[in-house]
């Protein structure tokens, strides 16, 4: 709750000063931040941020179109969480923060309005998403793209150009839930499959990857009817009260099929889904079963990785494996997907230094900084071109594309998997030579 | 007279508009390191090389206005915190490796380069920089020529001044030279070696030849747990008198340890009350005898339990908690204030004994990290800066503990330098005389007062206390006087 003096435009939903005040400015967290890798400014780092959040909180600065800028370049990757040893909690101070610049009377109004409009009246819709990712669905796979390319019409418009570099190779069928799932004989154990939002819409591949492998492994998924969005882009974007209310149809959803565990595949929904509990403790009705949700989830590799069966897989090729920010800062899963990738055979798990580092899709991120979002990208473009992999894989969508964009630039020909994709295939091609 | 419009104007013609900060709320951010010193600059300015750092310092000499040079801001004693305001010269752009030479073994660098950056690009060649501060993921080559920054693997090694050749420095007047070379032992008087330590109030390191070491052949890292820090204490100097000079001997006390676990999960026991970290390094041959020998040292000395690593992976298991154990120390409170004593050996737990008192008179919990095989003390106290008065209280207990270390025959810093807050204990270690003569020193780098006023030597003028200087920072707009 802010104090009687702060500056915030919205009280009710500010950052805590006990989040605030838990920072103790050692700058131990600057260096694991992209934004002041790359800007080298204090005030484009964790403890900057967090100084400037506690200094409205004072009500010694206004929130000036200054401190939004400096907000808004934050990708939410929360690297600085992960290795502050205070334990400052980053990602929801700057949640709460963002959730500020809806009401200032600031620079970008337009543009958050428009995002806040479509968050809320598409993504969380799933007709009306499935209606909006058709024709997208038709121009990825469709030759026009190709030729759009070589003919350079792209570069009519930066804005085309950028759509286009954002767009997957080839959009396959989607998987929404309550869509069926092959029956597994014999299972183990049943575990409900999150569809999300784009996930089910443009990678219903990797979801029915995902199925498969857990198949192999004697677990039924199940792609649970009623569930939907996570919420995770609305509660980064700071439209609280949306995440709130879709974290509770989330949870009435899925009510009915408590105990079975709740597997994810996008780094970015796992993370917020797991955290269920935190943005609805205030929430008297939902605030237990909330927490009993959270629980129940997990990431795809922390769950295979954790299962007694593990099939035979062979994939001989050079592999690097990408930490999605949501799986290793936030999740703090770092090892799981690692040791997956090391059971296959003929599989060369490679490093590449800062292989944790963001790699600047951060989910609309791309689209709103595209600048500092470049850069990144450059980075792991050029070390892609350092360590020439055969395959860059990683386990969330969003960074996925970045990776595809990544290597077109790098001029390289490795192929950009979801770690899900990459088993299934490793899996497949061991039972066959069997 | 000049105004800030005048002075930010200046700035940008000579390091461009994009690199000079002058938005009050961007300004706010340079106001703080790690400790609790505030006060805001009027603009900070990012060089991009030496010359125009002295372009920069000849315009702020010229126009009469201070000038503080600033590394990453994780100094520990106010250093890089502009206490007459003033200019702030940030190294952030400055952060190349210029030269890495192997066959010689050394190395070139910009000042704003991240100590880790260092050690991982001599890894590359077999080779390491050898002080490590905790702070070493954040903190600047820089920032450690200016503090002479120790850390963990200085015991047996040495602090910064053993490792540094060279430096080119842009001086207090705006002269561009060369202290100490590109080799040890360079003839004249050992400017380089008065330059290192004098936390940024003789001129600004431009370029840094460090000094690489190869990295040892065999490491084995102890982690012993006592019931007592008497029983730790002693343990330390049970294996210096066993003639071992380990690389390293931390030692954390019950405070410490719950924040650490709590924070970063490294395993300590709940009950523990002091944690003592020993690590042996060189070939195996040597390594092994000793680890053994310092073991059985623990364990007669009554440690319950001795862990041993001997790879990467466990050693930084091992290492964890100390190196984010002062961070952590966010977990007891928001706040926290840390000392930096030196005492000998022999005196260490009398010593913490006296603090001990001190935190229980003035109410207030202390948790201690020391560099125990130097005797260097780092105790901790933990407040609540939104306590009315609270820091006020802290900085008298924290008086009454470094007045404690130099009664028992120590000193005011083991590492983290004297900055703004501990000048005014000068004079117990001090006569007037050494004093005059290092104020001396002062002028023959051309500072008159203006450069990083208000740190390391009592005195100057307009150096009361520095407070939040919120009203200052509304008022003033850009036609205001600076
Ligand atoms: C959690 C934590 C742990 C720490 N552990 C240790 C430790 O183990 N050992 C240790 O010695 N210190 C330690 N420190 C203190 C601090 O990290 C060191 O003093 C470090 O050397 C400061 O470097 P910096 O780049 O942050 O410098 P800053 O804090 O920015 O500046 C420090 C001083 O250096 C001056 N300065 C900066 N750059 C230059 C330059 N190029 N030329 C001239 N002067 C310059 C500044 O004016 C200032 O006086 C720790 C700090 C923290 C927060
Ligand atoms: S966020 Fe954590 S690591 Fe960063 S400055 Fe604050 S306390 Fe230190
Ligand atoms: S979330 Fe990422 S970009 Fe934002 S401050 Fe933390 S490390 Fe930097």
């Amino acid at each position: 709750m802010a104090s009687k003096h702060s500056n915030w435009p919205n009280p009710a939903e500010a950052p805590a000063l006990d989040d605030l005040a838990k920072c103790v400015h050692c700058g131990l967290c600057v260096n694991s931040c992209p934004t002041y890798a790359v800007t080298g400014l204090e005030v484009e780092s964790p403890r900057g941020r967090i100084y400037l959040a506690r200094a409205v909180e004072e009500g010694r600065i206004e929130l000036t179109a200054a401190v939004q800028g400096h907000w808004d370049l934050c990708l939410q990757c929360r690297a600085c969480e992960a290795v502050c040893p205070s334990g400052v909690p980053y990602g929801r101070i700057m949640e709460h923060a963002r959730a500020q610049l809806d009401t200032a009377a600031s620079t970008g109004r337009g543009g958050r309005r428009l995002r806040k409009f479509l968050l809320r009246r598409v993504l969380a819709r799933p007709r009306i998403l499935a209606a909006a990712v058709t024709p997208v669905r038709w121009l990825a796979n469709s030759p026009l793209r190709g030729i759009g390319r070589r003919t350079r019409l792209l570069r009519l418009g930066p804005a085309l150009a950028r759509g286009e570099a954002q767009l997957p190779r080839h959009i396959g069928k989607p998987l929404r839930a309550g869509d069926s799932l092959p029956a597994v004989l014999g299972a183990s154990e049943t575990a409900v499959l999150f569809t999300g939002c784009v996930m089910g819409e443009v990678f219903g591949d990797v979801h029915r990857a995902t199925a498969r492998v857990l198949a192999r492994q004697g677990v039924a998924a199940i792609a649970s009817a009623g569930q939907g969005c996570c919420g995770a882009l609305h509660a980064h974007a700071g439209d609280l009260a949306f995440a709130r209310e879709l974290a509770r149809r989330n949870i009435d959803a899925l009510a009915g099929t408590a105990p079975a565990p709740i597997v994810v595949n996008s780094a970015g929904c796992g993370a917020a889904m797991k955290e269920y509990g935190d943005i609805l403790s205030g929430d008297t009705a939902y605030a237990a079963r909330a927490r009993e949700f959270a629980a129940r989830v997990r990431d795809f590799t922390e769950y295979a990785a954790a299962l007694a069966e593990q099939p035979a897989a062979s994939f001989p090729a050079r592999v690097t494996y990408q930490d999605p920010c949501h799986l290793a800062h936030a999740q703090r899963i770092r090892e799981q997907p690692r040791n997956l990738l090391r059971t296959i055979d003929g599989c060369d798990l490679v490093e590449t230094p800062g292989a944790d580092l963001c790699c600047g899709a951060a989910g609309l991120y791309s689209l709103v900084q595209p600048a500092m979002s470049a850069e990144l990208r450059s980075r792991k473009a050029s070390q892609f071109r350092d360590a020439a992999p055969d395959v860059i894989v990683t386990a969330n969508p969003g960074c996925q594309l970045q990776y595809e964009a990544a290597v077109r630039e790098a001029g390289i020909t490795a192929r950009v998997m979801h770690i899900a994709e990459l088993l299934d295939e490793a899996q497949s091609a061991a039972a066959d030579s069997s | 007279m000049t105004t800030r419009r005048e002075l930010v104007g200046g700035l940008s013609r000579i390091c461009g508009d994009a690199n000079v900060l002058w938005r009050p709320e961007d300004l706010l951010v340079y106001e703080f390191d790690g400790t609790i010193e505030r006060s805001a600059p009027y603009a900070v300015v990012f060089p991009a090389n030496t010359e125009e750092v002295a372009e920069v310092v000849r315009l702020c000499n010229a126009l009469g206005v201070a000038i503080t040079p600033r590394g990453a801001g994780t100094g520990l004693s106010g250093g890089s915190v502009p206490a007459r305001r003033g200019v702030v010269i940030a190294t952030a752009r400055m952060r190349r490796i210029l030269e890495i030479d192997p066959a010689n073994r050394i190395a070139v660098v910009e000042p704003g380069l991240p100590n880790i950056q260092l050690s991982e690009a001599a890894a590359v060649h077999g080779l390491f920089y050898a002080p490590d501060p905790s702070s070493q993921k954040a903190c600047t080559i820089g920032g450690n020529v200016a503090e002479n920054a120790g850390g963990p693997h200085c015991l047996a090694l040495g602090v910064t001044t053993n490792h540094v050749l060279g430096l080119e420095v842009v001086t207090a007047a705006g002269d561009i030279t060369w202290l100490g070379g590109h080799v040890a032992d360079t003839p004249g008087y050992d400017l380089r070696g008065a330059f290192i330590g004098s936390e940024g109030t003789l001129g600004i390191a431009t370029k840094v030849v460090v000094r690489l070491l190869p990295l040892p052949a065999s490491i084995v890292t102890l982690l012993a747990i006592f019931d007592t820090i008497e029983q730790a204490s002693h343990t330390v100097s049970s294996i210096i008198a066993a003639g071992m000079i380990p690389a390293a001997m931390e030692m954390m006390d019950r405070t410490t340890l719950q924040a650490a676990e709590a924070g970063l999960q490294c395993g300590y026991p709940p009950d523990a009350g002091a944690v003592l970290l020993v690590e042996l390094d060189g070939i195996a041959d040597v390594v092994e005898p000793q680890a053994t020998s310092a073991r059985a040292a623990c364990m007669e000395n009554g440690a319950k339990e001795v862990r041993v690593a001997r790879d990467a992976a466990t050693r930084e298991l091992l290492w964890k908690g100390r190196k984010g154990a002062i961070g952590s120390l966010g977990r007891i409170a928001p706040n926290y204030y840390i000392l930096d004593g030196v005492v000998p050996r022999s005196k260490l737990v009398e010593v913490m004994a006296r603090v001990g008192e001190v935190s229980e008179r003035y109410g207030l919990p202390i948790a201690n990290v020391f560099h125990a095989g130097d005797g260097n003390l780092h105790p901790c106290i933990a407040f609540d800066e939104r306590e009315p008065g609270a820091t006020k209280r802290v900085l008298e207990a924290g008086a009454e503990i470094m007045r404690a270390c130099v009664d028992a025959g120590g000193s005011l810093s083991g590492e983290h330098g004297i900055g703004f807050e501990k000048q005014q204990f000068m004079p117990w270690l001090y006569s007037e005389t050494d004093l005059d003569n290092m104020g001396r020193l002062r002028g023959v780098f051309g500072n008159s007062g203006g450069f990083n006023p208000c740190k390391l030597l009592p005195g100057g003028t307009g150096c009361g206390e520095m407070a939040h200087n919120d009203a200052a920072i509304r008022a003033a707009g850009p036609d205001a006087f600076v």
